[in-house]
């Protein structure tokens, strides 16, 4: 084992050169550009055997994925926000082919107003992408979970496509200690590709991406639902084959945390887990019964999970680093439907947009009200922006 | 090769639905004769897209790939190093599109690749305009054409700016081979395809192929159209070999106005349209001339 | 474009109508399906029309592989395209006929077999459901703001002498109509991405060169005749076909008229004049 400190831009492009990637198409753009450069050194060092294509956009990026996937081969990329955007129209593509690409996904505010630092409303858009999306909270994590996409996005029972998710400088660009995987020991956890559907192949003609009337449409896009819904089953069962080889079980679509006996629970996604773990072991110090959920998988969303946590506590609060204007925050709303029909309070917080710190104390303070609301079961105000001037708190 | 070693073999097959006297159907049935069945094909939205691939049915009798609409050359782009990772170099990657999807809306992707000189043949069916969402103007109509966003109205009528000259951009990239060919020439669209298959790196080949639905003109002229267009100017027939550029048939300089005679879409034309389509025709070949003569 | 003329017309008589096409990406000449509806107050259905009162058929070679009378109401009628009288025309079921020789007065008229507006003056006659005055407004109308003034005039003179050639009358059908067989798998059967893979299906081929299922010889209103002692087997017919459905024998040229569209090229390019088009 090699334990290096590294950013977690590091630890993305390893994991690629660890999976064995074959083909790499990406574009720069801040704050990822550090990945792709990265690639480019394991290529140009022979470290990386990969075709390494430095397209002229994002759009051209996925494309090049798309096809290469469709061709045979394994393929990786990276980008952000605008660039993210820029790819929206080709993700839904590789989803509807059912190739599985990976790409790791820096999450990054999106224009305007223009900014480089995290927020999660660049990945909001694809939520119905067809896309796996994974959030993590740490280097290590986004290494491993690169591995982990290649075995869950290959498993025949998915085929599908995934994101790795890090946040913007708080993990691209921070270092932090990470256990870097060896060849071998990587070899044994991703297999050889294999492709998972017909692909384009001159020894084998098929077609991919033919155009397709109504009386085919219905049926494949069920078999896309169907794919995701397996992929739930799928997810556990590699995390538990990681967690078996290498030691680290970082929990399947969502890593609870003192929620057993809380009376009222977070939940949040990406770094804000990190932070808030802390939170929770200081409060509980104090003899405060609370709790945190870190909300990995948000596709496939974990619809069972999240009510049986509902069933359990006497109050929940959803942190969102994203806003769908004029109702709450994704994940909030994703939460509230999730858990229909289950009576107790669920109080959303919006915060930390456009790189906008999330300390100790904003954490404290929306426990300090979950805590207010498991007592009395009262929702008095159900979206609450967090640290903004000028909103009462 | 004579046409008359072309294989019979179509690996472009009968029953695809294109319109009667469809030049890109001419065009594409018997270049795929001529590049064989070791090939791969991206092809974007467009007429060839619906009329040779509708599921479950396809006329491609190849690997058929179909992404978007402009990333032609992005997708044929991972189509090729897929190709190299696999050791199945000797594949012919082509990525082929009309003319919106690669003067317009897919110029970005293919100035991209053929930068990289990624290893691929790019050709564009010049049917200029975007026959498949109903005939609108696109970078390549020529001035004057009627489509249905350049309409005949009571104020203007038919397209105001002339046709971008996409062959010049694509040799201004420096890249193996640009050729231009046309339907109505065999010999010579047989041998540049034959060429552009002999070579590695990226190639292009913009063929000319008119369109009796867009252009309303009677669909057993496609041919005699593309012949006159090659004789009055309006299309230059040229191949650009790793910079060496030769003409591959002078223009016989017959007057613009027989070749916009048998098309609907220039009926409307004033004579001071129709002159100034004919200057741009002569300003256009002695540019192309002088291009060729100081690129030997 | 006849489905919007005809709604168009109903309409200016006061009625409501709603007109739309099978939503296809079909290209010109290939067989399409189009559906109006005309009633006395607001036709709210969004759908296709599964049970017609009217049915209209463009192309009467359609009657080989569509059910045409398929959903037809009691008492309703079928309009064909078809130089034959309405009791020689079979659908496989007694019904209400009418017959007229759309694609001769398109020809006449319009000096191109367009029969789409000559069949609305067919319409208006057999059906009296619209005046063939209302047909004519309704032409100017849509084919005029679409393709100018000059072109709805001769699109409305078409319908006109159509509606005067109409014949009406009653068929005894006898064979049986079949629909042509699909291909339509379920979620387990259908390749995962849709991916077109070569597969041997009860309805015929599917996947890379599939195409050959479909016979598109039906679109053509004229064919090439071929005279092989004046052809010099110069292939250029071969080389310009669009459809590839001229096929090099060791002495002569065969046209597959199961695939020719009717174009006209090879009789256009032909040096030696040896092909010519007839109806």
């Amino acid at each position: 084992m090699v334990s290096k400190i590294c950013t977690g831009n590091y630890s993305a492009a390893y994991g690629s050169m660890r999976s064995r990637v074959r083909t790499v198409a990406a574009y720069p753009i801040t704050p990822q550009t550090f990945i792709v450069e990265h690639i480019s050194e394991f290529v140009n060092n022979g470290e990386m055997d990969c075709e390494y294509i430095e397209v002229e956009s994002e759009h051209s990026a996925m494309s090049a994925c798309v096809s290469a996937s469709a061709s045979g081969v394994r393929t990786f990329t990276a980008t952000s926000s605008q660039g993210l955007a820029l790819m929206h129209e080709i993700l839904p593509i590789a989803s509807g082919m059912r190739l599985p690409v990976v790409m790791a996904v820096v999450n990054r505010a999106i224009a305007s107003p223009i900014n480089i630092w995290v927020e999660h409303n660049d990945i909001m858009p694809e939520r119905d992408s067809g896309w796996m999306q994974v959030f993590c909270d740490n280097n290590q994590e986004v290494l491993d979970m690169v591995l982990q996409a290649y075995r869950i996005a290959e498993d025949r029972r998915v085929s599908l496509p995934m994101t790795v998710c890090l946040d913007a400088f708080i993990l691209s660009h921070t270092v932090e200690p990470v256990d870097l995987i060896e060849q071998a020991d990587a070899d044994r956890f991703v297999p050889r590709y294999k492709p998972t559907g017909p692909i384009l192949d001159p020894d084998d003609v098929n077609a991919v991406g033919v155009f397709t009337p109504p009386d085919y449409v219905m049926e494949c896009r069920w078999q896309t639902d169907k794919a995701m819904r397996s992929a739930v089953e799928v997810i556990g069962e590699v995390n538990a084959a990681f967690a078996k080889q290498f030691g680290r079980d970082h929990g399947g679509l969502i890593d609870p945390y003192m929620v057993d006996d809380a009376d009222a629970v977070l939940i949040t996604m990406g770094t804000a887990s990190s932070t808030a773990h802390e939170v929770v072991d200081d409060m509980r110090a104090e003899g405060k019964k609370v709790g945190l959920v870190k909300l990995r998988f948000w596709r496939p969303y974990p619809m069972t999970e999240m009510r049986a946590i509902a069933e359990k506590v006497k109050a929940v609060g959803v942190f969102d680093r994203a806003v769908s204007f004029g109702v709450g925050g994704p994940s909030f709303i994703e939460f509230k439907s999730a858990v229909f029909g289950i009576d107790l309070p669920v109080l959303n917080f919006i915060g930390g947009l456009g790189g906008r710190d999330v300390s100790l104390a904003d954490i404290r303070y929306m426990y300090d009200k979950l805590l207010d609301a498991a007592k009395t079961g009262e929702v008095r105000r159900d979206v609450t922006w967090v640290g903004t001037r000028g909103v009462s708190q | 090769m004579k046409l008359k070693d072309l294989p019979d073999e179509e690996l472009f097959t009968r029953g695809h639905t294109a319109c009667a006297g469809c030049g890109a159907a001419i065009a594409v049935r018997n270049l795929m004769k001529v590049l064989g069945p070791n090939t791969m094909v991206v092809n974007p939205a467009c007429c060839l897209l619906i009329f040779g691939a509708t599921y479950p049915y396809l006329a491609w009798k190849v690997p058929f790939h179909h992404v978007a609409f402009e990333n032609t050359a992005a997708c044929a782009t991972g189509m090729s190093r897929a190709m190299k990772v696999l050791g199945k170099d000797e594949t012919l990657i082509m990525g082929i599109a009309g003319d919106g999807g690669t003067a317009d809306i897919g110029i970005q992707a293919l100035s991209g690749a053929a930068e990289r000189n990624e290893n691929m043949l790019y050709v564009m069916y010049d049917n200029e305009a975007y026959m498949n969402t109903g005939i609108q103007r696109s970078g390549s109509t020529p001035f004057g054409a009627w489509t249905t966003t350049t309409p005949v109205g009571k104020v203007k009528a038919g397209k105001s700016n002339f046709k971008k000259d996409m062959p010049l951009i694509m040799m201004a990239h420096n890249v193996p081979y640009v050729a231009t060919a046309s339907v109505g020439h065999i010999q010579d669209f047989i041998r540049k395809f034959e060429k552009a298959k002999s070579m590695k790196g990226f190639r292009y080949i913009q063929v000319f192929t008119p369109c009796p639905t867009g252009w309303r003109h009677d669909t057993a002229k496609t041919v005699e159209i593309a012949k006159l267009a090659v004789d009055t100017g309006m299309w230059t027939l040229y191949e650009s070999e790793n910079g060496k550029v030769t003409i591959s048939k002078k223009p016989k300089m017959t007057p613009v106005a027989e070749y916009l005679k048998p098309q609907g879409r220039f009926r409307h034309m004033s004579e001071e349209d129709v002159k100034s389509l004919q200057d741009w025709v002569m300003k256009k070949w002695e540019a192309d001339e002088k291009y060729a003569q100081c690129r030997q | 474009m006849a489905a919007q003329a005809l709604a168009s017309s109903a309409h200016s008589e006061g009625g409501y109508a709603t007109a739309f096409p099978f939503f296809g990406a079909e290209r010109r000449g290939a067989p399409v399906l189009a559906f109006t509806r005309i009633d006395e107050k607001r036709v709210y259905r969004k759908t296709q029309v599964y049970e017609p009162d009217y049915v209209v058929v463009l192309d009467e070679s359609l009657l080989d592989t569509v059910n045409v009378v398929e959903g037809l109401k009691e008492g309703g009628m079928v309009l064909v395209n078809s130089s034959k009288q309405p009791a020689e025309v079979d659908v496989g079921i007694d019904v209400k006929m009418a017959t007229v020789d759309a694609t001769s007065v398109a020809l006449e008229v319009l000096k191109q077999p367009a029969t789409n507006s000559s069949i609305l003056g067919a319409l208006s006659k057999a059906t009296g459901l619209v005046s063939i005055e209302s047909i004519e407004k309704g032409i100017l109308q849509v084919f005029g703001d679409r393709l100018g003034p000059k072109i709805g005039e001769k699109n409305a003179k078409a319908a006109r002498v159509a509606y005067d050639r109409t014949l009406v009358g009653e068929s005894h059908g006898k064979r049986e109509l079949k629909s042509a067989e699909k291909w339509l798998p379920d979620v387990k059967e259908l390749p995962i991405g849709v991916a077109g893979v070569p597969m041997s299906t009860s309805a015929g081929a599917v996947g890379p060169g599939s195409f050959v299922e479909n016979k598109t010889g039906t679109w053509k209103v004229f064919r090439p005749e071929y005279d092989t002692e004046k052809c010099t087997m110069c292939n250029f017919c071969w080389f310009y076909c669009p459809e590839g459905c001229i096929y090099r024998k060791e002495d002569h040229m065969d046209f597959d008229m199961d695939y020719c569209k009717g174009c006209g090229i090879c009789a256009n390019e032909c040096p030696a004049d040896a092909i010519r088009m007839v109806r």
